[in-house]
């Protein structure tokens, strides 16, 4: 019985906090592919909404506008696949909760930052996925994208995603049954690939819509994409809105708020259970 | 030193009329057992709740291993381990990987996507524990498919590896055969002796408090009683002797003589405290033909306990 129990390792507090986001992180990347069905939906997703929604707005919608529909629409549809599929994958706390998972990240002497970074991109797994499977629907329907533009859309998704994980934890951290999950994730994705330019340019949008528009994240987060794909192209002024640089300083700076009411509200709900 | 330390702890749930906790106060020293007793609803679950930082207080002060649960609330959760009443293990990961996932949290490994990839030492280790408690076959299947039994020695194993101070054990034992009971118990108490764990028990199966050094009583958020085991059974239930003898008759009158209050049935039974069997014995003269002393056990007091609502017999 003299080695029951595991001694315990010192370690720098950066580096465990590294170490339990990259473990939290694990655990949803080995859920994903252990469940049969989650990997389908990140596969079926791209071909529905890019082969199917993208398609039918393209072949409907893109006269006259002035740049290339297409290429603005795979853009869209990038960034929103990385949002929705990573405010679905969030939508994993409430099931962490009702089986009382939660409990036992809960009850361990780590930051609850690192718990809510480490669940966003577990969540954002599932969302390069998709991103990538967009990009190859993209490429059947004769949408293509270069090398260096497709590298720095990867770049910046880790930023995408923690920005979308971020807001989701807002609404998803205080919900205890999936049925509400359900109703939230729709809630938080809808208006967003509608109101932020997803698929619909919203540069002449005005009043309570142009508020909304320009309160949500991936506003900004579809313009800096847009920015670096279009950058020194004559398209720029007229699909751009914001310069990048205010772009990113906005993604970073609602990033962080909606991280910190997000934990803090998760870490009070788990709290009063 | 004070392992534990609770002074005036309420706990109020939003929305609630009246607190579930009424500012109750107790200490666990280093080393000790010590069990939290107490009908449903009494306020068991909410009390170890709070000491493990999974529940904010309402009032009071709360100190764990010399950290404050509120202040000091990473330090606190360093210094605990805890079985849950309800299994709070993920269904579908397998049992190493639930095991693997609570020691990178702890700070004890770097995370590794397979068991393989781990230290050579941590494999020994988890593989040496599943062994001990009965589940070597079953490490490497999804969750669900294990029994609540295995479940449950599975949490305990987690909750142990990262060698805690305090181990707080809420109804560990709910839903396990007898035969799991018995190792159970017999692996925490090796640890206990090994380690000089700290062991926090709520449980309803009051047998399993027989063995510890400290019981305390909650009911309706109050703390009514607290004492070792044996305090505790002389506090609430008298022990007894059962005597009889061919003559009957004479024994009554030697009983009567010693003023003790009995009662007369099949046998003579003669509660007592404040004087051992053996004085009473001494004192008969009459050859008898039935001797029995009737320890109770701390579920009988429990029980009687109950049964007076909380008044002490």
């Amino acid at each position: 019985m003299s080695e029951l129990v595991l001694t315990r390792r010192k370690k720098s507090k950066l580096s465990r906090e590294i170490n339990v986001v990259v473990t939290i992180m694990a655990r949803d990347i080995t859920l994903f592919f252990k469940s049969p069905a989650t990997i389908i939906m990140s596969l079926v997703m791209p071909i529905v909404m890019m082969g199917m929604l993208g398609g039918s707005l393209a072949q409907n919608m893109a006269g006259g506008l002035g740049f290339n529909y297409k290429q603005f629409m795979l853009i869209g549809m990038l960034v929103n696949m990385l949002f929705m599929t990573t405010t679905m994958g969030m939508s994993s706390l409430v099931e962490d909760h009702t089986t009382d998972f939660t409990q036992e990240m809960m009850i361990s002497p780590v930051s609850r930052y690192s718990i809510i970074i480490g669940k966003i991109l577990g969540s954002s797994f599932g969302a390069i996925i998709g991103m990538f499977g967009t990009v190859i629907v993209g490429l059947c329907m004769g949408i293509t994208l270069s090398v260096s533009q497709l590298l720095l859309i990867i770049a910046l998704s880790p930023l995408m995603c923690l920005s979308a994980g971020s807001l989701a934890t807002i609404i998803i951290g205080v919900i205890k049954n999936n049925k509400t999950a359900n109703i939230a994730v729709s809630l938080i994705t809808m208006p967003q690939m509608f109101l932020c330019g997803a698929i619909i340019p919203i540069g002449n949008s005005h009043g309570v819509l142009y508020v909304i528009s320009r309160m949500m994240p991936m506003t900004y987060c579809l313009d800096l994409v847009r920015s670096v794909v279009y950058a020194g192209t004559p398209q720029y002024n007229s699909v751009v809105l914001n310069n990048p640089l205010v772009n990113l300083i906005v993604i970073i700076t609602l990033t962080v708020i909606c991280l910190v009411i997000g934990t803090f509200f998760f870490s009070k709900s788990e709290k009063n259970r | 030193m004070n392992m534990i330390e609770v002074k005036s702890l309420v706990k109020k749930y939003d929305k609630a009329k009246e607190p579930s906790v009424k500012g109750i106060d107790f200490t666990v020293k280093e080393g000790e057992f010590f069990a939290f007793l107490g009908p449903n609803g009494a306020g068991k679950t909410t009390t170890i709740s709070v000491l493990t930082t999974t529940l904010s207080k309402t009032s009071g002060e709360v100190k764990i291993a010399g950290y404050d649960v509120e202040k000091e609330a990473k330090c606190v959760r360093e210094n605990v381990g805890i079985i849950f009443q309800q299994p709070s293990l993920d269904p579908q990961l397998s049992a190493e990987e639930n095991i693997r996932f609570h020691t990178c949290l702890y700070g004890m490994y770097s995370y590794r996507p397979t068991f393989k990839l781990m230290p050579a030492e941590y494999r020994k280790r988890v593989l040496d524990l599943a062994e001990i408690v009965g589940i070597q076959d079953a490490l490497f299947k999804p969750i669900k498919k294990l029994s609540g039994g295995m479940q449950r020695k599975l949490e305990i194993i987690r909750s142990l590896i990262h060698t805690p101070s305090v181990l707080f054990l809420d109804e560990p034992t709910q839903g396990l055969d007898a035969v799991s009971r018995r190792n159970l118990w017999e692996y925490i108490d090796s640890v206990r002796k090994q380690y000089g764990t700290t062991v926090f028990l709520t449980t309803h199966y009051i047998d399993e408090a027989e063995k510890v050094d400290k019981v305390c009583i909650i009911n309706n958020g109050e703390i009514a009683i607290t004492g070792s085991p044996e305090e505790m059974k002389q506090n609430l239930l008298n022990q007894k002797l059962i005597l009889d003898a061919d003559d009957r008759n004479n024994l009554d009158r030697e009983l009567s003589a010693m003023s003790l209050d009995y009662k007369i049935g099949n046998h003579i039974i003669v509660p007592y405290q404040g004087i051992s069997a053996q004085e009473i014995i001494a004192k008969l003269k009459t050859r008898l033909s039935v001797l029995k002393i009737e320890e109770p056990s701390l579920e009988d007091a429990y029980i009687e306990y109950l049964k007076t609502g909380g008044q002490i017999a």
